[in-house]
């Protein structure tokens, strides 16, 4: 049972992981009603950004908010490049442009800072079991995945009052709703699409920074950020409650699931192979389950097309 | 045999439909009198080319087993078995079941009275029942009772109910928002009401597919055009009949012998619909780059490919110029003239509505305020008030 | 005036509907058919016919699958190099374990364990559209890579998956050289190419547009969408299975399970982007520029010598074929093949361009 659990709160906090790469898809999905496939290779050029800033000798903070400056130039030129030739466009053309940028990501962020696997420490964070905990249930939990989601919670604290209490969150929310109601408030539409992606490349980097430090800066983080996709599924594509509930779900059911469905399975068929590895497509078979069941997802809502 | 003969004594009571043979006072005791008397009722009948009630007396009648025998024989494959009920009169217990046996081995319904007056009013009663059923069916071509359709909270349409007939122009008017698009979704299953019936050719439903309304003979145009935007006019049109293709996709493949044939005989169709709405120079233009006036008419046109017996068409004329209002409207009514095609439009301009249509349902807010003839309704205070409490 | 339609006037439907109604095409196909099959194994070196023509081809074909599947029938898969992977291995255990089995037919029933298979990927598109689909092919690529993997039935009990394709003989005739190859290839390829043409042409082809254009008018003129989508998965499926066979059985000869990854599922995708969304000719087109392009890539940076530095070239590859994806949705969505037809109408004006 108390393995039970270390796998389980294992899991809910590698899910916090995930629900912050999900959580930059729905912000863009939300506000421009793009599907940003382009948000891992985004997490993967922020935390390799990151890390050669730092390499060159930046300190922590400032290397962070360097890593920031060059997401926002990144939302800006996507904005031209990519999403003001396309506006208009069905969506499923802008799913493929970002497939296109998914690419274009990579190779640039290889290209600047190379293509080998860095380290990335955060300052007093290690990740070790927390002591008390270890000794009075025996449970352990790494004091990095607490911290990772300490800062996860935070930022989705501080997004929540962003989209509520400012202006141009506001304007964000509208632009959700209705593109002609965002215009009447007075904020272009490409500044808004600008902001947002801005915003998105923030968590994009807050997530690379929490994935560099636990399993190192590398190509494939950009397989890990796939995994966003089935926590969008579950939790809904505009749901923001949805993305960070996802994330859990994921989290948890896929470190469950290696531990303990091949052994079951093996012993069931009497197979003597191992069947371990199940965690590169348990999330997405979970998710093909649930779309089964209720497609709008989680949190979202129902939704007849209208003719 | 007695003295009268076989022929005189057949009747035909048209009124009721039926025909009469009086066996009274009649012994049939071998084969060749019932085959006689068959001979001469289906003579009789080949004449008329129509189906009769039967009516037997059998008062003071002997009819032996191997009359019988013969009855059941000939019966079997004979139109009086086919006929729509035997009615028999005056007979004895000892014959009644008899009747009933034979009755059972030819497999018709004999229905046995003890008079022939009382087996006349009874038929006159059936005959009734059945031409009402029938009429029935005919008027409910299609019926709309009590639905309503909701969104999450909105409420689009409620209990909302009324019939249009077959062979007729019908139209739905209302102000912006009425739930004028949503009936016509419910009407073939692209929106599932959550109450109430939609009865169309005298099968009511709750709910459906989109595609069996299809496969019922309901087309549509939509309130924004619906082509596919990506093929020409000439496959836009082809798509829409569909369901008329039988070839499977192996011999599609292959696009050899009848999977060729077909596809040149829809083609055929397709093309009389082409000169019909007078598209002939665009036919292979890809829809997409057509003005909006002749998509709308493609659309039409694709509806029309289906051979539709009822053609749904949403503001078929809206946001058009004057002349192609015009067209648009002598397409409706020749459509409506040539191939009998019942039609009911949604439409926002009040003199094309008066115009074309033999009736008119008016909603406002999701539900029905009036309805009636053109005439009536133009002059219903209650839909002026409607027209006026939202147009200005 | 070489290329002109004037004076080609249709005397009936039958000519109308032919697949390719202008003279001059004909004539172009034909010449194009009798240059790869006459000309190309009688010049090209071995290096050109295995290392660029054979899998071209196969790409091709692999291509025309997605293609029918996202270009015609506007379903988005993730997944094509999955069932390239079924289509490899249910051939390889098909020769295998029936002992006689003709590889032609071999190949046929490899298509059809890959439809099978894409069709059980494919059910969830009828709840779900655009980018939710592409999360279920995803599940498809992980997962068929990971029990080819994981149960070593399907390679015969080898190390990691690795399977090596039998002899390839049909009728007693061995086909071992480059030359004999690439003509087997390239007659499965035309033979499918066309049938894939005639499907598109077709009623299941209008019916797939129609999903892919306006889902519900489509449901409206009675298109059954469950019918219509899982026939586009199970054909599309098929089509990969057959290339994945090819690309084991003339191709490398020797595949893994990890050789279908979801890297070459995007190049399949990237090719049906470059060569045209909708398009057999296109297909073909995207498949020649993806396998050609790291390869000029390549020649390219050695012309500019040691300038470039290392590792350069494999982002440089990244770099540009996510520039020329976004290129071409922006500036020409309908990809090569449109850029062909429209070389064809200057044609048709030349030397007149009025
Ligand atoms: N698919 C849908 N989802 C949510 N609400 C809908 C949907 N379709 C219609 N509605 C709502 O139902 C109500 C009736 O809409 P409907 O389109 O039937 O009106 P209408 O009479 O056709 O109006 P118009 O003249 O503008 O076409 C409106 O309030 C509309 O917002
Ligand atoms: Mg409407």
């Amino acid at each position: 049972m108390q393995f039970f659990f270390e796998v389980l709160i294992g899991g809910l906090l590698s899910g916090v992981m995930y629900s912050l790469v999900a959580l930059g898809f729905v912000l863009i999905y939300k506000a421009s009603g793009v599907f940003n496939f382009a948000q891992g290779a985004m997490v993967f050029f922020a935390a390799l950004t990151f890390v050669g800033i730092t390499e060159l000798g930046v300190p922590f903070g400032f290397a962070l908010i360097l890593a920031f400056g060059a997401m926002i130039l990144l939302a800006i030129a996507t904005e031209r490049v990519v999403l003001r030739p396309l506006v208009n466009q069905p969506q499923i053309t802008l799913f493929m442009a970002t497939i296109g940028l998914t690419f274009l990501v990579e190779g640039l962020a290889q290209g600047m800072w190379g293509a080998s696997v860095r380290g990335l420490e955060i300052p007093g964070i290690q990740d070790e079991p927390l002591e008390w905990m270890m000794e009075n249930t025996g449970i352990g939990v790494s004091k990095f995945d607490l911290f990772a989601a300490g800062v996860s919670a935070v930022l989705v604290v501080v997004l929540a009052l962003f989209f509520n209490k400012t202006r141009v969150g506001r304007a964000l929310r509208a632009v959700a709703d209705d593109h002609q109601a965002a215009l009447a408030i007075g904020i272009p539409l490409q500044d808004i699409w600008r902001i947002v992606w801005a915003v998105a490349g923030l968590v994009a980097l807050v997530a690379g920074v929490m994935w560099g430090a636990r399993n190192g800066v590398q190509f494939a983080l950009t397989f890990v950020a796939l995994k966003a996709l089935p926590v969008l599924i579950i939790g809904g594509f505009t749901s923001i409650p949805g993305a960070i509930v996802g994330g859990l779900i994921i989290g948890a059911s896929e470190k469950l699931g290696e531990i303990y469905i091949p052994p079951f399975v093996q012993s069931t068929f009497g197979l003597e192979t191992n069947l371990g590895g199940i965690e590169g497509w348990f999330p997405y078979v979970m998710a093909l389950l649930f779309l089964l069941v209720r497609p709008e997802g989680l949190f979202g809502e129902k939704h007849i097309d209208r003719v | 045999m007695n003295e009268r003969t076989i022929a005189e004594r057949i009747t035909f009571h048209d009124a009721i439909e039926t025909m009469e043979v009086d066996f009274s006072h009649l012994t049939m005791a071998d084969t060749v009198q019932v085959d006689a008397f068959y001979d001469e009722v289906e003579n009789r009948l080949a004449d008329t080319g129509r189906r009769w009630y039967f009516l037997v007396v059998y008062t003071d009648c002997v009819i032996q087993a191997q009359a019988w025998e013969r009855f059941a024989e000939r019966g079997k494959g004979a139109n009086v078995a086919h006929g729509l009920g035997t009615v028999r009169v005056g007979a004895t217990s000892q014959t009644r079941d008899a009747i009933r046996e034979h009755a059972g081995r030819a497999s018709f319904r004999a229905n046995i009275y003890d008079t022939r007056e009382q087996a006349i009013v009874a038929l006159g009663e059936m005959r009734k029942r059945r031409r009402d059923a029938q009429t029935a069916a005919e008027e409910t071509f299609l019926r709309v009772e009590n639905v309503s359709l909701r969104f999450g909270g909105v409420k689009a349409i409620t209990e909302i109910s009324f019939e249009i007939k077959r062979g007729e122009i019908s139209a739905i008017i209302g102000p912006n928002g009425a739930g004028k698009s949503s009936m016509l979704n419910v009407i073939n299953g692209v929106y599932r009401p959550q109450e109430g019936t939609v009865t169309y050719l005298g099968h009511p439903r709750h709910q459906m597919e989109t595609h069996e309304a299809a496969a019922q003979g309901i087309a549509r145009t939509f309130q924004n055009i619906a082509l596919f935007k990506g093929m020409s006019v000439l496959d836009n049109l082809m798509t829409g009949r569909n369901l008329k293709m039988k070839c499977n996709f192996l011999q599609q493949a292959l696009y050899w012998g009848s999977a060729q044939r077909e596809e040149l005989a829809h083609r055929k169709k397709v093309e009389e619909i082409i000169d019909f709405l007078e598209i002939e120079h665009i036919r292979k233009t890809p829809v997409g780059r057509l003005p909006y006036g002749l998509q709308k008419r493609v659309e039409l046109g694709r509806a029309l490919a289906a051979e539709p017996i009822l053609l749904l068409l949403d503001e078929p004329m809206a946001g058009m110029n004057v002349e192609e209002k015009q067209d648009m409207c002598r397409f409706i009514l020749d459509v409506n003239d040539q191939f009998g095609t019942t039609i009911l439009l949604i439409e926002h301009d009040m003199g094309v509505v008066m115009d074309i249509s033999d009736f008119v349902v008016v909603l406002d807010h999701g539900q029905k305020i009036a309805e009636g003839t053109p005439n009536e309704v133009r002059t219903d205070p209650v839909v002026i008030r409607a027209y006026l409490g939202t147009t200005h | 005036m070489l290329y002109r339609e004037a004076g080609q006037f249709k005397a009936s439907y039958k000519e109308d509907q032919q697949i390719f109604p202008i003279r001059q095409d004909r004539i172009a196909i034909a010449l194009i058919l009798a240059f790869f099959y006459l000309v190309v194994p009688y010049f090209a070196s071995q290096y050109w016919l295995q290392g660029i023509m054979i899998p071209v081809l196969i790409f091709s074909l692999a291509a025309i699958g997605l293609n029918i599947l996202t270009g015609y029938a506007g379903q988005l898969s993730l997944g094509s190099a999955a069932f390239m992977a079924v289509g490899a291995f249910a051939a390889y255990n098909f020769v295998l374990r029936i002992p006689g089995m003709p590889i032609l037919v071999a190949f046929i029933l490899a298509g059809l364990c890959a439809a099978a298979v894409g069709m059980v990927f494919g059910l969830p598109s009828l709840r779900i559209k655009g980018f939710y689909l592409a999360v279920a092919t995803l599940a498809a690529q992980f997962f068929i890579v990971w029990a080819l993997t994981k149960f070593p039935w399907f390679s015969n009990n080898s190390s990691s998956g690795v399977i090596t394709a039998q002899k390839v003989e049909i009728l007693g005739y061995a086909f071992e050289t480059p030359e004999a190859k690439y003509l087997l290839t390239l007659a499965v390829v035309t033979v499918l190419a066309l049938l894939a043409k005639n499907m598109v042409r077709s009623s299941i082809g209008r019916s797939w547009m129609a999903i892919r254009d306006m889902d519900v008018a489509a449901e409206v003129i009675g298109i059954r969408p469950m019918h219509t989508k899982l026939m586009a998965f199970a054909v599309s499926s098929f089509y990969c299975g057959v290339a994945g066979a090819l690309y084991a059985y003339t191709y490398l000869g020797t595949v893994e399970p990890e050789g279908f990854n979801l890297d070459l599922s995007f190049k399949i995708l990237f090719m049906v982007i470059i060569g045209g969304v909708g398009s057999i000719m296109g297909s073909f087109l995207g498949a020649a520029f993806i396998v050609l392009l790291p390869i000029f890539l390549n020649v390219a940076m050695h012309a500019l010598g040691g300038w470039v530095p290392q590792g350069i070239s494999s982002n440089l590859e990244l770099i540009v074929f996510g520039g020329l994806i976004i290129f071409f949705l922006i500036v020409e969505p309908h990809g090569l093949a449109r850029l062909w037809q429209i070389g064809k109408e200057k044609l048709r004006l030349w030397p007149f361009p009025h």
